[in-house]
Order: structure tokens, then sequence, then C-alpha cells
């Protein structure tokens, strides 16, 4: 009986995705990522239930510090509107600019680089040009014409992300193609007569897969940097909070209110370290070297 | 606290202001360097054909104009020693001065009155100027006679400022397009200074004119134009002492700050004749906004007292009607549309729009010039805000460049927009083409983009535009700004609040209602 229940556990273990999870839960970087995320999340999502204060509403005077009011216990932006507020209402814009943003860049670069590392020849010549042509654009400038090309709407803003973002993913997908399709499985996949499509999506795919995700995962970090940038830079949509926006409107008066810019930056900063910690710890769950550690 | 601040440097600035005047009693001398610091650039130097502020500080400099103007809107000898107005106002006499030469030596002519005259009306696009001139006699060198085909009492001041420069006809009658002329780039002119060097957004050098007209003037000997990068690095420039004069000087931050600078002085005046106001514009295509009655709504749920002390520190006044306070066309007794809620909520009610969906009545975009975000950005966002308050969903649509807003506005494709509007001296200049039924012109910006049309109006501006009698013609301008006022095509917010920083050192500031835009001619460094 104990045997039996012995190999079961050798089984169970030896299932990568469950080997990966258990991985996850002892990097306290993962873990740490994982508490500050779902604090996040909780903060913007849940907070409007327990301070219904809506943001574009002007409750007090222009440029209140934090703590002299208690309609705006974070203090007020120049026009009297509450900063807790924002940071609240402004959550979901800039977690969706990063999530639409870093789906956009895996998408593109999970196909063009699957397409370039398995068929390689002139499929790969070409894609691998385009790749480059996207490469050397300068990322910030090439997504500030889209911006300004199409007006500047949060879905907008997405899509210049997404586009400008694609092609270090695509790199590292093509090189783990290139790793993967003369393996013994592949080749095995082949012999029983799977076609290319079977082979690229059911085959190879799933195995590149691990590194992909620390990548996607990283990338949704820089994406909510990036849209930052943009708002900074004034081609935010100015219809929807975040945090991002309220940084970039707020800057000509850092000089006047630490506290215009200073909040809504610590959430983002918040954010991007818990994308980036996730990323470490899935780099430590799915990469077998770093686990033996 | 912040209240407390305002009026300590209100007060203070009281205080320089009446320091400096005590001090103006000084004798006049001669000698020293004016650097003015501006962000405009100059594309080039002929007033001419181009309108703009970073034209017309250099161009007044170096073209001198028939008349220029006081203070307290007088006119006075310039290029003309003397004028005279028909009986019938349908002709104005110029004497010119027997003295005055272009910097190259040539005398200055009647034939050059009539020549840049005729260039003004054909290139500048400013066109009610001179619409009605039918042509110029010149029956002697020093004699112009301008004839119109009915009374023009803007013609003195657009004979002002940057709006008629002399320019010589033996160099800009050769035949090339006066818009593209090479001598743009390096002028000939009579001004109180030459033009020494022009560098695009960078510099222009002007140096005096030794040969100038009026006798002993200019007391300068040199005039720099500084292009700087940005507003702060402006500001920074005039607070350290890198130049001696900042005009049109707006970011209200700044204002502030400056005026606390002991060495500087900041001032308001110099800007009556160009009048610019910041307004909210309606466009009466939309099916909400032509109903008065919505038109109304929004300008009563509208605090511009909150927009003037609140988000522009207290340092611009408001606007209440089409002509700016300080002109003497202003109208005081219109109707001001104080802030009043209810009021609004009860107009709206009234008009048939009830309150639906998340208890909003209907929704509207705000359009906005980019990059000056305190008086437009900022003031739309207040707006989006405030008008929810009376059931208005505002959607605010940015714009990523100057040329888009243009295009949306002066296409009639917006619903509301926030707008920067100069009044340019006379009413027929720059305050008829916002109302006139024919000047509802799509595709070009500054015109009627509101498409409002009241034939009363239209009568009473016309009339206005042709009467040469200043009380009555005080008194027709007054009814017009009541109708419109009350017909609320536009929702009247603020003053710009530009102001002149300018070093204590400086004698004769440029206060006379065209400002900096004037020749510098009696400044001097003491």
């Amino acid at each position: 009986m104990t045997t039996v229940e012995n190999s079961q556990d050798i089984i169970q273990s030896q299932s990568p995705w469950r080997e990966a999870i258990r991985a996850f839960r002892q990097s306290w970087a993962g873990m740490l990522g994982i508490i500050i995320l779902i604090a996040v999340i909780l903060f913007t999502f849940a907070g409007p239930l327990f301070y219904p204060v809506d943001p574009f509403e002007i409750v007090w005077a222009p440029l209140t510090p934090p703590g002299e009011s208690e309609r705006a216990p974070l203090g007020t932006d120049y026009l009297g509107r509450d900063i807790l507020a924002g940071l609240i209402n402004g959550g979901p814009a800039t977690l969706f600019v990063g999530l639409v943003a870093g789906i956009i860049t895996i998408t593109i670069g999970i196909l063009v680089g699957a397409f370039a590392g398995f068929y390689r020849g002139i499929v790969d010549e070409f894609l691998m040009r385009v790749t480059e042509f996207f490469q050397v654009l300068p990322a910030l400038l090439f997504a500030m014409v889209l911006v300004t090309l199409f007006t500047p709407t949060i879905y907008v803003v997405s899509l210049a992300i997404g586009i400008v973002s694609w092609p270090t993913t695509a790199r590292l997908t093509r090189a783990e193609f290139l790793r993967i399709r003369n393996l013994e499985y592949v080749n095995a996949a082949r012999s029983i007569g799977a076609r290319n499509r079977r082979i690229i999506w059911r085959v190879i795919l799933p195995n590149a897969l691990a590194p992909l995700i620390v990548a996607a995962t990283l990338t949704v970090g820089i994406a909510i940097l990036f849209e930052a940038g943009l708002s900074f830079l004034g081609l935010g949509d100015p219809n929807v909070f975040s945090w991002g926006l309220m940084i970039g409107s707020g800057r000509e008066y850092i000089l006047d209110g630490w506290w215009v810019v200073t909040f809504p930056g610590f959430m983002i900063f918040l954010t991007v370290l818990g994308f980036s910690l996730v990323g470490d710890g899935l780099n430590d769950a799915f990469n077998p070297k770093l686990r033996e550690r | 606290m912040r209240k407390t601040g305002i009026i300590a440097a209100a007060t203070a600035m009281l205080m320089t202001v009446g320091a400096a005047s005590f001090t103006q009693a000084d004798e006049p001398k001669s000698g020293g360097t004016l650097v003015l610091g501006t962000t405009q650039k100059a594309r080039h130097l002929n007033p001419a054909v181009q309108s703009g502020i970073a034209t017309a500080v250099p161009g007044t400099q170096i073209f001198a104009t028939p008349l220029r103007f006081d203070e307290n809107w007088e006119p006075q000898p310039y290029l003309a020693e003397s004028w005279s107005i028909s009986d019938d106002g349908k002709s104005i006499t110029l004497k010119l001065r027997a003295n005055a030469k272009f910097h190259d030596g040539k005398p200055i002519t009647s034939e050059d009155v009539a020549f840049s005259l005729q260039t003004v009306k054909d290139n500048h696009p400013f066109k009610s100027m001179f619409a009605p001139v039918t042509g110029v006699d010149t029956p002697d060198p020093l004699t112009a006679v301008i004839n119109f085909e009915k009374p023009h009492p803007a013609a003195l001041l657009a004979m002002s400022s940057a709006l008629l420069p002399i320019i010589p006809k033996h160099i800009y009658g050769d035949g090339q397009d006066a818009k593209s002329h090479p001598a743009n780039n390096a002028p000939v002119g009579s001004g109180p200074f030459k033009f020494v060097e022009f560098k695009p957004g960078e510099y222009i050098i002007l140096e005096k004119n030794p040969d100038y007209f009026i006798e002993g003037r200019p007391y300068l000997d040199k005039i720099i134009i500084k292009n700087y990068k940005d507003l702060t690095s402006l500001a920074l420039a005039i607070d350290k002492g890198e130049i001696n004069m900042y005009p049109f000087l707006a970011p209200t931050k700044d204002i502030a700050r400056l005026k606390k600078n002991d060495g500087l002085v900041v001032t308001d005046k110099g800007y009556e004749a160009v009048g610019p106001m910041n307004w909210l514009a309606f466009n009466f295509n939309n099916q909400y906004l032509k109903d008065k009655r919505v038109r109304q709504a929004i300008a009563y749920a509208m605090d511009r007292d909150f927009i003037i002390n609140a988000l522009l520190g207290g340092q611009s006044k408001a606007a209440t009607g089409p002509v700016v306070p300080g002109s003497p066309f202003y109208a005081a007794g219109v109707n001001k549309y104080d802030l009043d809620l209810d009021k609004a909520n009860a107009m709206l009610d009234e008009a048939g729009f009830s309150r639906g969906d998340g208890d909003m009545r209907f929704k509207l975009t705000i359009d906005y010039i980019p990059g000056s975000a305190e008086l437009q950005k900022n003031v739309a966002e207040y707006l989006k805000s405030q008008l929810k308050k009376v059931g208005i969903d505002v959607e605010l649509r940015a714009s990523p460049d100057f040329p888009t807003w243009a295009k949306r506005v002066g296409g009639h494709d917006f619903d509301m927009s926030m707008d920067i509007v100069f009044n340019w001296a006379d009413p027929v200049i720059g305050v008829h083409r916002t109302y006139l039924c024919d000047n509802i012109k799509k595709g070009v910006i500054w015109s009627n983009t509101q498409s409002y049309c009241n034939e009363e109006v239209d009568k009473l501006l016309n009339e206005a535009g042709s009467e040469l009698d200043q009380a009555k013609r005080i008194a027709l301008y007054k009814k017009a700004q009541e109708i419109i006022v009350d017909d609320a095509p536009l929702a009247f917010i603020n003053v710009l609040p530009y102001h002149t920083a300018y070093s204590k050192e400086i004698g004769n500031p440029p206060i006379t209602i065209w400002g900096a835009m004037s020749p510098l001619d009696e400044v001097y460094i003491k």
C-alpha cells in the first residue's frame, strides 16, 4: 500500500506544472510579488466600495496637503480633486493598459518568432528584418507618433505600446524554436505525420513557453511604465484616470505639492515591482537549473 | 494661509510699482542693451504679411508706422506728423515727416505708404483692417490720401503697432511675392532700430538707428531678442538676470514668483490693445447646444471666481463679453452669469432634457488647445467636473498638437471648445469675425466657428464698424454686446494673465496699449 502511495507521489511531482508551482511557492520573491499584486488589485477594485468618491469631483481647495482636510486624506491635486480617489480609480486603467499591451506584445512576438524559428530560410530572413526594423525604431518616439496620428484614447495607447514592444519577445521565441525544432520529440512528432501547424502550436510552443511566460510578466510592468511615460508627455487619455496621467498632468505642480505626483508614482512603483518579482519567481520555477539550488 | 500670501504678494507688487514710478523721474540716458526673452519663434520679420507676437515685437522696432498710440488709446504722430479725416469720413489724409528715411538712406514717400497699404491689404490675415480701402492717392511725396468706400473708424488703430509697417517700395516692389520675399529675413525699415542678425529659433539682434527721424532717440544701443525652448527656462532666465525683459508672461505661478523678486517689476499694463481672451465656444450645429437655454445653463454652471482665484492664482481678470475690459468699447452692464447651479438645472429641465442614465441629461465633448495646460486643459477638466453637477456628461477630446485642434474647430467638428482669441485693438479687426453671419467659414480657424447668426447683431456690428462718432460707436457696441452675451454663443471666462516682467534698471517700460509690440525708442537703461 505504502509503495503505491509513494509511487503516486513520485508521479505527481514529475508533472512539470506542479513542480513549477511548488518551486514558485518556495521563491520568496515570487510570493512577495503575488502579495503586492493582490494588494494593489484589491485596493483598486474593492476600493470604490469602501471609498466611493468620484475622482473627477472637485472636493476641496486645489493643492491641499495630505491630512489637512477630511475630504481628501492624501491631499488634492491642481484642480482640487481627491488624490486618494484618483489612486483607487486610476488603477484599473493602468492595469488595463499594462495587460492589453502585454497581451499584444506576447501575441505578435510569439507569432513572428514561432514562424521565423520554425520555417527558417526566407520566412526567417523576412520576419527578422521586420523585427529589426521595429527594434531600431526609438520605441517611445514611435509610440508618440502613433498616439499623435490617432486620438489619444486608452485603446490607442495600449495598442501603441504593444506595437513597439514585441520585437524582444519575437527574438526570444525564435531562439527557443530554433533550439527545440530539431529535438527528438519534435522529430518523433514529425515521423508520425503531424502537420507543421500541429508541431508549432502543440509540440514546440508548450515546451518553449517557460521563458515566454517570464518575459510576458516583465512586459506588463514595462508597459505600465510606458503608459506613465506617454501620459507624462501629455499623450494620455484625459477622460480616464490613470496613475501615469496623474503624474503627467501634476508634474508642473511638483514644487507646490509633492503629494500630487508622489502617491501615483508610488503606486506605479509598487505595481511594477510586483510584476517584476512575480517574473523572478516564475523564472525560478521554470528554470530547472535554478530550481536545484 | 494661501490667501494672505496672495495679499502680501499683491501689496509687495503695489509697492514695487510705486517705487518704480518715483525713480522714473530720472533723466533718460543713452546706451545699454535690452535683452528680451521669448519662446515665440519668428518665421520672418515682416509684419506686413504675417500676424503674431513673434514677428510683431521685432517688426515694430524695424518698421515705423504712420501712427502710434499712447496708454489712453489716443493716436499720436509717428511717421505721419499730422492726419485729418474728411467730413464724410471717407478719406484720411496723412502728412509725412520730411526727414524720415529708410535704413538704407532712401527717403520715405507717400508712394511707400500706398505700396505698404496695398501689400498689407493683399497679404495680411486680418482682412477687415483695410477691406473698405478703395485706393491711396499720392498728390505729393509727403501727402497720402487713403480713400474708403464707407467711413472706417478702425483705420487709425490699423495704422499703428505692427499692423501697417511702412515697407520700402524700392525693395519690395521688385515683383516678388511679399510673403516669401528674401528681404523678410533681413528687412530694411525706418524704425528706431536697424536689423543686424536673425538666427531663426535662436536670436534676433537689432542696433540703434542713428538716422532715426525722432531727434535724440532711441536711447538703447541694441536690442537682442532671445528665444528660449520653454517657459520654465525663460522664467528662470529673467529671475537670474540673464535677460532684462520678459513680455507676454502668462503662467500664473511664474508671475507670482517673479513678483517676489526685488530686482524686477511685473505689470499687466500693455496688453489692452491685444485683448487676449479665454473662452468656451459652443457649436450651434449640435442638437443640444443650438438651444439658447442649454448654452446659458452651461454659462451659469461655470464658476469664474473659482477658475480665476483657485486655478489661476488670482492673476487674471474676468472676461464678461466680446470686448476685453480696458478697451473703450468694453460693456460693463452685461449679464455676468454668476454661478447659479439651481438656475442652470431649472433651465435644462425647461429645455426638456431630463436626467436619464446615471443621472445625466446628455453628453458633450470639449476640445482644448494643447500646450497651455493652465488656461485650457485645466479649465476643461474643471468643466467636466462642474457640468456633471447639472447633469451634462463631458468627454475631453485631447489634441496631440495645435494643427489637429485647429482642424477640428475650424472644420466645425466639435461640440464645445476652449479657445484663446485676441481682440486686436479695434472690434472691427478682432471682434466682428467671431459673430458675423457671413464669417461662418468652414475650414478657417478664428472665424465664426460657432455658426452663430443673429441679424440684429450683424446690423449693429456693421453700423458700429462704420460709425465715426466715438460716443455713438460705443453705444452701438454696448447694445450688440448685450445681445451677444444673452445669446451666449460663447461662455466668456477670463482675460489671459499676460504680464511684462522687466528689470528695475529699465526706464520707460512699454506700457502703452500695444506693450512690447510698439517701438521701444523711449526705453532706456538707468
